[in-house]
């Protein structure tokens, strides 16, 4: 191996967490897996279900990525190229749920946008034609 | 034609000369596959263009009955895949990709060579799988887009959709991997000294693309893996009856599709922002300007893949949104123009072939730009869709700006590639007849579809008013076949007898101008010092002026000192495992398609057999030397880490595009089981053991890494027994479903919850098998210190494994009361 290779496959130790940190960050994961469990448990809690699990969720998956895959100790260059298809990933989950959710109840499309357009036009004078007649069915 | 380098007195071997069959079978040099890449695809441009000529001969005249209405369906369906995913993908990226990357940033060849092999020939099989049609089960039908439900077993049965849906799997595959393989090449590969701003336009473009390539296609394979259980496995992504939704399938479908209207025109765009600026003798005008613009144009073109589903009504304020995003992205495109205008005003002008195309591009493209700013007016786009106004204006973006890019392209590096030149005048003439071909051809659509006549039919009746400018049309589109039969005629003729091409014919700018044509397979006899923008242009005409040249090849001529070797320059040893892996993969295909599960059996364990022994061949396991001119750029990260986490950013669209369809269907679902029967306790223990799982990784990692390998083997091996107790787990929840009534084809909520969870467990799979060789390494005493970042890698993936089911833990089980969308 060369020693390119070698200076670029060993890391600086003074640039990663020690055991204890990850320890703790482990003890900061069961905590807050404990915490989204009990929510999930109590009825009272159940009006904010939805905001209380998203920040612990999001809490423990940031824990992760920056302790345990070393976003936290490495260049700038490797949280952009997470950071972007995750914010990208993000918007298409919220964009899939608001189309197929929020829009399809609350905001129904124009009637006049859907009405036939042309239909005794085109459709009808292609339908009569003999080719269209002699084409078998799918 | 100026500054050209000193004859050398020894002769450098080209890229092309030696090794035989077996030397291209097993070839992982950027250059050779690159030319593999394009002796592909001008075959399949061959055979979608007859298919082309077919359809014009079919529309000659009202009635007529050269195709079949079945035929028709074919042909333009196949016509449009062929050209999209076989002919300009792979001409852009494949080839010219593949060939300039490595030349325009000073490399001697891309960041994972042997996945580079393992893309060529995965598009390979794709394309024959796709073709495989022709011989058993007919030629799929259903349009390039497929869109639902009309490609559901019930609407097209047989084989001809299958061959579809599995081949557009493999060639999706084939082309994230390309796209992981640029993007690192071009973030961690560049020559000392070139800055993001002192790359070439073309890399701008690609590493952009790169980026689309790794974010867009996500959702197509899984709007793909949804057919194909549909199809295959009866469930019911996409039928109406059991509460899905077609329209699924049109936004996972155009998630992709829209940005892969850029993945085809964004490096257009790099190759015209090459041509115009040497055949003009002057720098590109408003360069940051447009690099900017690449990346905003990447950027909006996730958020516009509406307009093409105007007509399925998604309402007026999801419409407005897509309306405003769609007008907003003519902006950016805008700049190009101006941009490629500014350089080309007050220039020296050289009117070759090349520049010919280049202009043409310019002219089409803005034609078809401003047909497609009016389908992002939704009132203006209701009245266009489905009628041969949109094929009017895609065949303006994507020929008039793809194809004619290319074909300027083409004649612009053949004779880099060849070393040998291309005819001028049989490449005017084919301009001429390609440019009056295609506007004869196109041009008339926009009227016939403002006229109603709808797209995709396959005759028309008499009384419609349409023949004449059909027939028109149609004489345009020989026209067009004659232009693209003179350039294979060139090429022959070029290959044959061929006036030899100098290093430097065109007096380019950039640094694939100063090594020999066509290049040595090391490319570099040493690494170039880049000093700015433009970087063989500044040493042959920069401030050094002439003794810039002078000191450049002196370098570069090394050849022809006695104590020069060659051999001395590392360079990736031959492999044949893409080739057999790909084969594989074909034949795993393959045997799902005809129902042979042996065939399955044996593609699977080539598979494997490939993976392993690609793991253990070059150039000795865990033993990558770096050439040490080769250091990478991008901060001192190697780049296996910077490839890992762009295939994790990948991975992160592919999972939101499953967790999507589960949170939209889990609300949908009707009768049978539903979020109620999933069982919290154990799941909640499943995901502690998974995070400790986390735990350990880190631990191992950190042993490896102070080079304590006891301790490393004891957590490794503690890594896999809790990622096997985590499989356990879900083998068995997956098992009391079963019992409990809830099967994979039961309804939309257990269809969405195996398909989701199933694909996190297989990855999970994976993982436990990837630490398992490395453990195997660290029992071998082959994973110590030094060979630390095999483990990080492993465990980069691992942790990602684990995120992700931090996110479906909460959004699927905890949040099984919330009703979705």
């Amino acid at each position: 191996m060369s020693e390119i290779s070698a200076a670029h496959d060993v890391h600086d130790p003074a640039n990663q967490p020690g055991t204890t940190t990850y320890l703790i960050i482990a003890a900061f994961l069961l905590v807050l897996t404990a915490m989204e469990v009990t929510v999930f448990y109590v009825h009272a809690l159940r009006p904010v279900l939805v905001p209380v699990l998203i920040v612990l969720s999001g809490a423990k998956f940031a824990l992760v990525a920056m302790f345990y895959m070393h976003l936290k100790y490495d260049g700038w260059l490797l949280s952009g190229v997470f950071a972007f298809p995750l914010f990208i990933a993000t918007i298409l989950l919220l964009s899939l749920i608001g189309l197929f959710g929020y829009l399809a109840h609350h905001g129904a499309p124009n009637p006049e946008l859907n009405a036939p357009r042309n239909a005794s036009l085109s459709w009808k004078s292609l339908a009569s034609t003999p080719a269209y007649r002699s084409a078998s069915p799918r | 034609m100026a500054a050209q380098p000193k004859p050398l007195p020894v002769h450098q071997p080209s890229y092309l000369e030696g090794g035989g069959v077996l030397g291209w079978l097993t070839t992982i040099d950027h250059k050779r596959v690159a030319v593999m890449y394009a002796v592909t695809a001008l075959v399949f441009m061959a055979l979608g263009g007859l298919e082309a000529m077919a359809i014009r001969a079919q529309l000659w005249s009202p009635d007529t009955h050269v195709l079949s209405a079945a035929t028709y369906n074919a042909f333009f369906t196949m016509h449009g895949t062929t050209m999209i995913f076989l002919v300009v993908m792979p001409l852009l990226l494949g080839f010219m990709g593949n060939f300039l990357i490595p030349l325009q940033i000073g490399a001697r060849d891309v960041a994972f060579p042997r996945l580079n092999a393992l893309s060529f020939w995965m598009a390979l099989i794709a394309g024959i799988l796709l073709h495989l049609g022709w011989i058993r089960g007919g030629l799929p039908d259903a349009g390039w887009f497929g869109y639902a439900n009309l490609t559901e077993r019930y609407f097209s049965p047989g084989l001809a959709l299958d061959w579809w849906v599995v081949g557009l799997l493999v060639s999706g595959t084939s082309t994230v991997l390309t796209g992981l393989n640029f993007f690192t090449t071009i973030i961690a590969m560049r020559a000392p000294g070139m800055t993001y701003m002192r790359m070439p336009m073309f890399i701008w473009s690609l590493l952009v693309t790169s980026i689309l390539i790794l974010i867009a296609f996500p959702p197509l394979t899984i709007g793909l893996i949804f057919l194909l259980f549909d199809r295959f496995f009866d469930t019911h992504f996409y039928i109406v009856s059991a509460g899905a939704t077609p329209i699924l399938w049109q936004h996972l479908f155009w998630l992709f599709g829209h940005p892969e209207v850029y993945i085809m025109a964004l490096p257009a765009f790099g190759i015209i922002s090459e041509v115009v600026p040497t055949h003009s003798r002057k720098p590109l005008f408003g360069y940051p300007m447009m690099a900017y613009s690449i990346v905003l144009i990447a950027f909006l073109s996730y958020g516009v893949w509406g307009h093409h589903m105007f007509a399925t009504g998604m309402g007026p304020v999801a419409d407005s949104a897509f309306a405003i995003t769609s007008m907003l992205i003519a902006i950016p495109t805008g700049v190009k123009i101006f941009s490629w205008i500014g350089t080309i005003w007050g220039g020296s002008l050289r009117m070759t072939t090349a520049f010919y195309f280049a202009l043409g591009m310019i002219l089409e493209f803005t034609i078809g730009g401003l047909s497609g700013v009016m389908h992002a007016s939704a009132p203006v786009d209701l009245q266009q869709t489905d009628s041969y106004f949109v094929v009017a204006h895609f065949h303006y973006v994507l020929f008039g700006g793809s194809m004619f890019a290319i074909l300027s392209g083409f004649y612009y590096w053949w004779p880099k590639i060849t070393g040998t030149m291309l005819s001028e005048k049989l490449g005017k003439w084919q301009f001429w007849l390609t440019i009056i071909g295609f506007n004869a051809t196109f041009f008339p659509m926009h009227y016939l579809g403002m006229w109603g006549m709808p797209r995709r039919i396959y005759t028309y009746g008499a009384d419609m008013g349409w023949t004449h400018l059909n027939q028109f049309e149609t004489v345009g589109a020989f026209i067009l076949g004659l232009g693209f039969l003179l350039m294979y005629i060139n090429i022959f003729r070029s290959l044959a007898v061929g006036e030899k091409a100098p290093n430097d014919p065109w007096d380019g700018r950039s640094l694939e101008w100063s090594i020999p044509s066509p290049p040595p397979a090391y490319n570099f006899a040493t690494i170039p010092q880049v000093r700015g923008r433009d970087a063989w242009w500044i040493i042959k005409y920069g401030r050094a002026g002439s003794r810039g040249v002078a000191a450049y090849m002196a370098a570069q001529a090394s050849p022809s000192d006695q104590s020069f070797d060659a051999a001395r320059i590392h360079m990736p040893a031959p492999s044949i495992f893409p080739l057999v892996m790909s084969l594989a993969i074909g034949l795993m295909g393959l045997g799902l398609i005809i129902d042979w599960y042996r065939i399955i059996v044996i593609g699977a364990v080539a598979t494997i057999l490939s993976i392993i022994g690609m793991s253990f061949e070059y150039p000795g396991f865990g033993e990558e030397s770096h050439d040490p001119e080769h250091a990478p750029s991008a901060g001192g990260i190697d780049v296996r880490k910077i490839g890992v986490w762009s295939f994790i950013g990948s991975e992160c669209v592919f999972f939101a595009s499953l967790i999507s369809t589960f949170i939209v269907y889990k609300s949908r679902s009707i009768g049978g089981p539903g979020p109620e029967i999933l069982n919290i306790p154990l799941t909640s223990l499943s995901t502690f053991i998974l995070l400790m799982s986390s735990l350990l990784m880190v631990l191992a990692l950190a042993a490896a890494q102070r080079g304590d390998q006891r301790w490393e083997k004891i957590w490794l091996a503690g890594t896999i027994s809790f990622g096997l107790i985590f499989l356990g787990g879900q083998v068995y929840e997956f098992t009391s479903f079963y019992n409990e009534g809830m099967g994979l084809t039961t309804n939309l909520f257990s269809q969405s919850f195996f398909v989701l969870v199933g694909f996190h467990g297989a990855h999970v799979a994976i993982g436990v098998l990837w630490l398992s060789v490395l453990l195997g390494a660290a029992m071998l005493g082959k994973l110590g210190k030094s060979r630390a970042l095999s483990l990080e890698l492993a465990g980069l993936y691992w942790h990602f494994v684990d995120v992700v089911w931090i996110v479906i833990f909460t959004l699927v089980y905890l949040m099984q009361t919330v009703k979705g969308a």
